[in-house]
């Protein structure tokens, strides 16, 4: 019996201790599974108590039967790791079943996350963990190899979402109030994008600029918490200082990569100083983070380093000769700060001297510290036909970020595939769209399994929309005139408020006579008068603005009835007819399509905004709506609530023309989109927002109650059943 | 009969271009005047500063959403002996020859805001409908109106037929270095930390628009400045009388409370 048993299975915990291990000494899984087991068990035991380990044998022998003897063998490992971490009985339960059912899930993937899982544990606790997990399995949909590759951490993703999970705070939970913050500081507004994942190298992960945007990196790696968030700020300040006081890119001109270096690392410090003589909080904000020490080794690297802490640090004395030389100079030169070339002019003496010591430099490696400086490959104007390799020679791993007029965003998905020689990661590449959708916003994503809105899980594309055959529209409202006619008057009736008197006031334009006559008599008679005794008029009015949505997925492409009509072409006609009344109506509206190509890419093109007119722009858009790919209602839903929720309106209504539930090629559990479209519609009711669903053709009863709840859809079957439903609606509205 | 409305003591008020002398010529013809502006600028402190310039009483009327035109003109009460007229607050300016002040004039719904009409042009006369009268101005009566375009929507603005029959003066923040001067003479700070206020303020107004409606506006560089005079810390006076109130989004106030401590 190996050693500690008696301690760890005391008095009535050996029984059933040794017949767990019969047990599995029947079950056939080979001696070296229960020899395991017994070996581990024991530290179990110790640290979570006897109970969970004598049930850790059966949840052994689940993953055997699912993934083998070598899963088997890394589940031993891991346990005592996993019962170290979480300490008791009733956490270790908990990541026990989460193992069993990892392994039904993903049986190929259960050696790599369990061999890895002390990093995981360290990182993660039991919940965190399970959200990760199935984020993998969910991520991967149906596709075993990519499934194997995530956890694996070949896809880059996993890394990512690893960060996220473990709570360190990521660039896009705090996007909005740092953009908020940079055009409050410097009064511009540059499109700010989190830089593509992948590259977790762990070096050369800073921020970088160009003319009207700015990249950052999604999280700072192994920064957390309240200092992220400082650490964001304080590189989004830097840019901004930049983009304030820098004029224009610097020449390269025939400038060596130390050189250029240098150059840059004055021109930091000159804006720096000019944004801090406006705003000297910017010193406390920065200065915490350059930590360089007057000690150490002289290499290029840690010189650069304490330069910088020179320039901006008063408190920081150096004996070196050259960054007292530096920090002389720069001051020397405070009358001129306002001159970009005085960075070029000192940045070249200082790079010199540097040359004449004979320093190292290697421009591959090096980084710019401290942590919250750009790239500086916003300083430098590169010549076109410039060969490649000098350019990344100097930009280091940035190379790939081309300098951009800002107008248009490079796209996410477009990065060549990496070549870093360290790191094979190569970020598969999304399909392409031909029709160049721009990333527009990441919504959240709900997991009724994992019982978690997952932050940005969902990529909306917005893509513009093309215009189709003229005429299409005219013809629409030809042919259904009567129809058109039938809901002008409905809808005309619904919307002129009536003036409407009020009689017994306590202000009013007017004297109620009834009750003046009341109230006179009353006081005559020595009663108390009610005093109420004015009238107003008031008028009815609805504020309401409406977004109509439509499902253009390839679904709608199926006949619908006998009569050979695609159901596309009903829900179009529909949203002529609809816009033509709701035009009526002078109540704001705006109409947008959308569908889906897996969670990357669900695509949104605006139809018509808000303000927009029914102009020949619109209906040229609408005729153009091709159906295609899948319906990913919920991200859609979050998208359209979220535009609505800019209308300085009372009532807000997302009106969804569609014709069945959701789905989408990366899911293949039906009821994971279900929810998530449940979810989403409960949100935007507790935003105010109500959604609304037209359903076309084929009926799921079920499914669209639980989505859209019994009283919020209205099924027809053809267009001419739209005007009744259409006054079913508007008297719910008006109720 | 307008003792009450006359403004006794000077208020304090520093010009930043050739207003008051504009307002004096419109006053001298009796057009009627319209100050534009974002909230907190001046508007209503120019607007009393004249008054008392001009030695003229000024009844000054907030407008609401919810006002009618009876709230203007006047409406009959009842009393014991049967009903009794009284004029309401432009009546009243109209028939002894005040200033009368319409402040925040969108926010009235615009029926509400033609009966000024007959008023701003060459009849000078206000029709009181319920009551079967026309009342000629007294011959000192000016109307003057606020309005901050800074709400422009479709459904807050002015009938192009009000807007018509207004002088305009625009009113916008004062430049920094009269701002400054401004809320150390209002406040009581010392112009280095009036200098700080007025730099936090004019970032908060880079984002007019980016998700605040207005920014900072000089009243509020004022609380915070009192605020500070009677020992509150400089971060907390901003807390308190700049961020807080001026958005609930969470996210803006995060912004706007780094924005004070890079500034101060």
């Amino acid at each position: 019996m190996p050693g500690g048993a008696a301690e760890a299975f005391s008095g009535e915990w050996m029984a059933p201790w040794l017949r767990a291990r019969r047990k599995l000494e029947g079950a056939g899984y080979g001696d070296a599974v229960c020899q395991s087991y017994a070996r581990t068990s024991i530290v179990v035991a110790f640290e979570t108590g006897p109970e969970p380990a004598i049930d850790m044998a059966d949840t052994l022998s689940a993953i055997t039967i699912k993934s083998g003897r070598k899963a088997a063998a890394h589940f031993c490992e891991a346990a005592p790791v996993a019962a170290r971490r979480l300490g008791s009985a009733p956490r270790f339960r908990t990541w026990l079943s989460l193992m069993q059912r990892f392994a039904a899930l993903a049986p190929e993937s259960i050696v790599p996350v369990l061999s890895r899982m002390r990093a995981l544990m360290e990182e993660l606790n039991v919940t965190q963990l399970e959200a990760w997990l199935l984020a993998g399995v969910r991520l991967s949909g149906v596709d075993v190899e990519k499934r194997l590759a995530f956890f694996t951490f070949e896809t880059p993703e996993a890394a990512g979402l690893l960060d996220r999970e473990s709570k360190g705070i990521g660039f896009f939970e705090m996007d909005r109030r740092l953009r908020a913050y940079l055009c409050a500081l410097f009064g511009v507004h540059p499109v700010i994008r989190e830089a593509p994942p992948g590259r977790h190298d762990g070096s050369g992960r800073r921020s970088s600029f160009g003319e009207g945007f700015i990249q950052m990196p999604g999280h700072y790696r192994g920064v957390r918490g309240p200092e992220a968030e400082m650490l964001f700020r304080a590189a989004l300040a830097h840019i901004g200082a930049h983009m304030r006081f820098g004029q224009g890119r610097f020449v390269l001109g025939q400038l060596k990569p130390l050189q250029v270096a240098v150059v840059s690392l004055i021109e930091d410090a000159r804006v720096e100083h000019l944004a801090m003589a406006e705003m000297p909080g910017l010193r406390r904000l920065w200065t915490a983070f350059h930590v360089a020490e007057a000690s150490g080794a002289l290499t290029a690297e840690s010189r650069f380093a304490r330069l910088s802490r020179a320039l901006i640090d008063p408190e920081f004395e150096d004996i070196d000769g050259w960054v007292r030389k530096g920090r002389d100079l720069f001051f020397a030169a405070r009358d001129q700060w306002d001159d970009p070339q005085i960075s070029r002019s000192i940045g070249n003496l200082l790079g010199n001297d540097l040359g004449q010591l004979r320093i190292q430099f290697n421009a591959k490696t090096y980084a710019v510290q401290p942590l919250y400086r750009d790239d500086n490959l916003g300083l430098w104007a590169f010549p076109e036909d410039g060969a490649p390799e000098d350019r990344s020679e100097i930009l280091l791993d940035a190379a790939r970020m081309t300098p951009n007029d800002g107008t248009n965003p490079p796209d996410t998905t477009r990065n060549e595939p990496e070549t870093d020689q360290n790191t094979e990661r190569v970020r598969p590449r999304a399909p392409d769209n031909p029709e160049g959708g721009v990333m527009v916003a990441r919504h959240v994503e709900y997991d009724y399994e994992a019982r978690v809105e997952r932050p940005d899980w969902v990529t909306i594309q917005a893509v513009p929309p093309h215009a189709g055959p003229s005429g299409y529209v005219s013809e629409v409202t030809q042919r259904y005139q009567p129809l058109i006619a039938r809901i002008t008057a409905l809808v005309n009736a619904a919307r002129v408020g009536r003036p409407e008197r009020i009689r017994k006031q306590q202000d009013g334009e007017t004297l109620d006579l009834d009750a003046c006559i009341e109230a006179v008599r009353d006081m005559r008679s020595g009663i108390m008068p009610d005093l109420r005794v004015y009238q107003a008029r008031r008028r009815q009015h609805r504020d309401l603005s409406v977004s109509v949505l439509l499902d253009i997925s390839a679904s709608t492409g199926d006949p619908v009835g006998d009569v050979g009509v695609a159901i596309i072409d009903v829900l179009r006609d529909a949203t002529v007819v609809l816009a033509h009344a709701m035009a009526e109506l002078r109540d704001p509206f705006s109409i947008a399509t959308f569908h889906s190509n897996g969670r990357d890419e669900v695509r949104y093109t605006q139809i018509k905004q808000f303000d927009e007119p029914m102009g020949r722009g619109v209906t040229a858009a609408l005729a153009g709506v091709k159906p295609g790919l899948s319906t990913r209602l919920g991200a859609a839903l979050r998208e359209s609530g979220a535009r609505l929720a800019q209308q300085p309106t009372h009532r807000r209504l997302i009106l969804l023309i569609s014709d069945g539930e959701p789905s989408d090629i990366d899911c293949p559990d039906p009821r994971y989109l279900i929810e998530d479209a449940r979810r989403a519609v409960q949100g935007l009711a507790s935003q105010g927002i109500n959604v609304f669903c037209v359903q076309v053709g084929q009926r799921n009863r079920e499914t669209e109650e639980r989505v859209f709840g019994r009283r919020n859809i209205v099924h027809i079957a053809s267009i001419a059943e739209l005007p009744e439903k259409l006054s079913i609606l508007y008297l719910r509205l008006t109720a | 009969m307008l003792d009450g409305y006359m403004i006794e003591a000077e208020p304090y008020f520093r010009p930043t271009g050739n207003e008051v002398d504009l307002f004096t010529a419109a006053y001298q013809a009796r057009l009627p005047v319209m100050l534009k502006g974002p909230t907190g600028c001046g508007k209503t402190r120019f607007i009393e500063h004249m008054a008392w310039r001009l030695k003229r009483p000024i009844v000054t009327i907030s407008c609401h959403e919810d006002m009618t035109a009876s709230d203007l003109v006047g409406r009959f009460l009842l009393d014991p002996s049967g009903t009794v007229w009284a004029d309401g607050p432009l009546t009243l300016a109209v028939r002894h020859g005040a200033i009368c002040y319409l402040d925040e004039i969108v926010e009235a719904r615009q029926d509400t805001t033609v009966v000024i009409h007959a008023l701003t042009d060459d009849r000078r006369t206000l029709p009181l409908e319920k009551k079967g009268e026309l009342v000629q101005a007294h011959p000192d009566f000016q109307l003057v109106i606020s309005y901050n375009p800074g709400y422009q929507s479709v459904l807050k603005d002015l009938k192009e037929s009000t807007k018509q029959r207004f002088c305009a003066l625009d009113f916008g923040y004062p430049d920094p270095s009269v701002e400054t001067e401004i809320v150390a003479s209002e406040a009581g700070i010392d112009s280095a930390t009036a200098h700080t206020l007025v730099e936090i303020a004019r970032r908060s107004r880079n984002l007019r628009g980016q998700g605040l409606n207005e920014g900072a506006s000089t009243r509020m560089l004022i609380s915070a400045g009192l605020l500070i005079k009677a020992g509150v810390p400089l971060g907390e006076a901003c807390t308190v009388a700049l961020i807080v109130p001026i958005t609930d989004d969470p996210d803006m106030r995060d912004a706007l409370g780094n924005v004070v401590a890079a500034c101060g």
